[in-house]
């Protein structure tokens, strides 16, 4: 059998991702990511990567009788997830860090040296499926609906996609639970991480002021308004909104108002109704194709954001930008998230980061 | 084929005598020795065996050793100590440290730094083992002086000049503290030869039990204790005595000088052939520290070409047990501060650490060497262009 390279997170998942491995007979390694320093994180152990995430996935290993190493990826995370991650906030998009992590240090680092430890394959416990056919490799959603995490993994180079494997991604939640149980891991029980590894309290607004000047425009006051420019507010740094948010606020609307959009150059937050949320044009730059790229005038399936449904569309220009005219309109599209674009249900063709959204006038 | 365990400096095994030794204080003999009844004195009794043991094998007095628990323990205490006394007098005392030290005299220097408790000078240490001492007789001369300097360095080996420093610290009217961690059982290490004021040693690193140190702290000696408590060791570390682990201890250590000559000519011989296999076998490789004297026991090599990380995973996958470094607290290898005292920030190599024991045989070292070579070759390959 096959030498296999395991991320193992410290979680319940990649715990039994790298069990199934193991009782497949794979020649398995683990390892665990240390990506940031843990230093004035008290809640780290909530977290999927935290110190006490590495001595659980050692404990995984020594249980499962396979060697396990920490690859100390800090440096490269820094750069690659963190400051993306504060840099998409400064200008006022919403990004998804998880990709960038995914796409720039987890997935390389894990092909990289497991190459030197002479590994075959890769694995992860993450809820997706990879198929391997004589037309290449697609990377399919996971079999539980509410698990599924292909939405994290469209940022993938391309060629590595052959050498995936992601034991779990054939499983439920709960039959993954029951796995680990079996075999008596110590993550059996473990709690789901919610949060970002690096923001552990949930509150990034500390992580900005850290890392941004504290005079910078997206930490600075400005005014909250409706698209018709008036004023209905003052908020405290648009770095704290997204598009759909309703909290924050401030309250005394007469209806319910939600972020509609953040515009960095004025700092001017803008706010409407549950009905201005819908656009029906996305553009999606920043791409990435694990398949061929779809023709223009094609059917597609994309979701906006994680565990959301996908909306269909149809392809209406593709170069450095998509643009997709979307069937229905979809509310909430924010500018930095994830745009995953699907062939049908199942398979992922590619996806980039939604730069804008829009209602097409029609004449 | 059986994994080759070439990480002496890390730790030992517990040898059998030790074990036997401390078999009874874990069973029979488990008073605690503060106390006022038979079980109290048997305990009181192996515990002053296990000092005046401890004591001859330095060439101290027994009222001269304190037990702690660890080499980390005996370091922060011996340079915390020793400089919060003098400041207890009303002085700002420096503490001295060299660019090689281990973190537990580097960091706590540090950090004391940083409290204002101290001022902290580094002296520069050279890759053939030279200390910067016209720095050091400057500082001494400034007074009010505590220095702490490795005998043998962890990570590299090398033999720092300990009786010279010493020389040169008394007759400033300094306070000279060396950990011998790595030293004991390789070198002669005598405070009697030597007249320093403080020295650390360690239990685990010469086949005694982890968990396991002592301080020799000089009759006359001004230290202040950094834990309160129940008076024991005379105040300077209170806490319910070991007696096992100082049994241990002490035990490994009069093996240790009972068999220092001939086990330190033997690892001379094995680290020799180890260092000549493999700058044959493996292209542009730097021994370092190997211009340096050096303890029998390490030989460190700069690799270039290769990721450090990656050349310890793929060494242990074919069952050399080595070192980066040192090894370090959360599994990661990060860069090490004394590769780069030595030999600059910038330095492109990766470092990894063999260190031998005395279990180390030829056939071992020359099975390590060959992976090795092996392991350098395919892992230079994945990074060459094209």
């Amino acid at each position: 059998m096959s030498r296999v390279l395991v991320a193992m997170s410290g979680g319940v998942d990649s715990s039994v991702a790298a069990a199934l491995l193991v009782e497949e007979g794979h020649d398995v390694i683990g390892v665990t990511m240390k990506t940031f320093c843990y230093d004035g994180t008290p809640a780290h152990s909530k977290t999927c990567c935290g110190l006490d995430g590495i001595m659980d996935a050692k404990r995984v290993a020594a249980a499962l009788d396979i060697p396990h190493y920490v690859f100390d990826v800090e440096e490269d995370f820094t750069r690659d997830v963190i400051d993306d991650f504060v840099s998409e906030y400064a200008v006022g998009r919403t990004p998804n860090p998880c990709v960038s992590c995914n796409s720039k240090t987890k997935f390389p680092e894990l092909l990289e040296r497991g190459r030197a430890l002479g590994c075959d394959q890769i694995a992860s416990g993450h809820y997706v499926r990879v198929q391997h056919g004589d037309n290449g490799s697609s990377l399919l959603r996971g079999l539980d609906p509410d698990k599924d995490q292909s939405y994290f993994l469209w940022a993938m180079p391309r060629e590595m996609l052959p050498k995936l494997l992601f034991p779990v991604g054939e499983l439920t939640k709960a039959e993954v639970r029951d796995r680990a149980r079996a075999l008596e891991l110590v993550t059996a029980e473990k709690p789901e991480s919610q949060e970002i590894c690096f923001v552990p309290s949930g509150n990034y607004r500390d992580l900005l002021e850290k890392r941004l000047v504290a005079t910078h425009p997206a930490l600075l006051p400005g005014p909250i308004v409706r698209r018709n420019g008036d004023v209905v507010g003052e908020h405290h740094g648009y770095a704290g909104f997204t598009v759909g948010q309703r909290k924050g606020l401030g309250g005394g609307f007469p209806e319910p108002l939600f972020v509609l959009e953040v515009r960095a150059e004025t700092r001017e937050v803008v706010v409407g109704t549950h009905e201005e949320l819908y656009e029906d044009v996305v553009e999606i730059a920043g791409l990435n194709w694990l398949q061929e790229a779809p023709e223009a005038g094609s059917i597609v399936h994309v979701q906006m954001r994680y565990r959301a449904p996908a909306a269909s569309g149809t392809v209406e220009r593709l170069d450095d930008t998509l643009i997709i005219a979307l069937g229905e309109p979809f509310a909430a599209i924010t500018p930095g998230q994830s745009a995953v674009i699907f062939d049908d249900e199942e398979r992922v063709l590619g996806g980039g980061r939604v730069s804008r959204a829009y209602t097409r006038t029609t004449a | 084929m059986d994994p080759v365990y070439l990480d002496y400096a890390a730790t030992t095994p517990v040898r059998a005598e030790v074990r036997e030794a401390m078999l009874p204080l874990l069973t029979e003999t488990f008073g605690n020795p503060s106390s006022p009844h038979r079980w109290g004195r048997k305990a009181a009794e192996a515990l002053s065996d296990a000092r005046a043991t401890a004591a001859q094998a330095l060439g101290a007095t027994p009222a001269e050793i304190f037990f702690t628990r660890g080499g980390t323990e005996s370091d922060n205490l011996a340079v915390l100590g020793t400089t919060r006394a003098l400041a207890d007098e009303g002085q700002i005392p420096t503490l001295v440290v060299t660019s090689v030290e281990h973190h537990a005299v580097h960091d706590a220097a540090e950090k004391a730094e940083s409290a204002g408790q101290l001022r902290r000078v580094v002296l520069d240490v050279s890759p053939e083992g030279t200390v910067d001492m016209d720095r050091l007789d400057e500082v001494l001369a400034e007074g009010h002086c505590v220095v702490s300097a490795m005998w043998v360095n962890n990570e590299t080996g090398i033999v720092l000049p300990i009786p010279e420093m010493v020389d040169r610290v008394s007759a400033a009217g300094g306070t000279m503290h060396s950990d011998a961690v790595q030293a004991f059982g390789k070198l002669p290490v005598s405070v009697d030869a030597v007249p320093i004021d403080l020295l650390s040693v360690t239990g685990h690193k010469i086949y005694g039990p982890k968990g396991t140190g002592l301080l020799f702290v000089r009759a006359g000696t001004k230290i202040s204790p950094l834990l309160f408590g129940g008076g024991q060791e005379r105040a300077l570390r209170p806490g319910t005595e070991d007696v096992a682990g100082a049994v241990g201890l002490a035990t490994a250590m009069r093996l240790g000088v009972d068999e220092q000559g001939d086990l330190s000519a033997r690892l001379h011989t094995l680290q020799s052939h180890l260092e000549t296999r493999i700058t044959k076998l493996v292209p542009n490789v730097r021994i370092n520290g190997g211009m340096a004297q050096r303890g029998p026991h390490v030989s460190s090599f700069g690799v270039p070409g290769v990721d450090g990380q990656q050349l310890l995973m793929a060494l242990d996958l074919e069952g050399i047990a080595v070192s980066g470094g040192s090894a370090c607290a959360s599994g990661s290898t990060g860069g090490s501060h004394v590769i780069a005292a030595l030999y600059g920030d910038d330095d492109p190599t990766a470092t990894v650490r063999f260190s031998l024991g005395r279990h180390s045989t030829k056939e071992e070292l020359d099975r390590a060497a060959t992976t090795f070579a092996t392991v350098v070759e395919r892992l230079r390959g994945l990074r060459a262009p094209g």
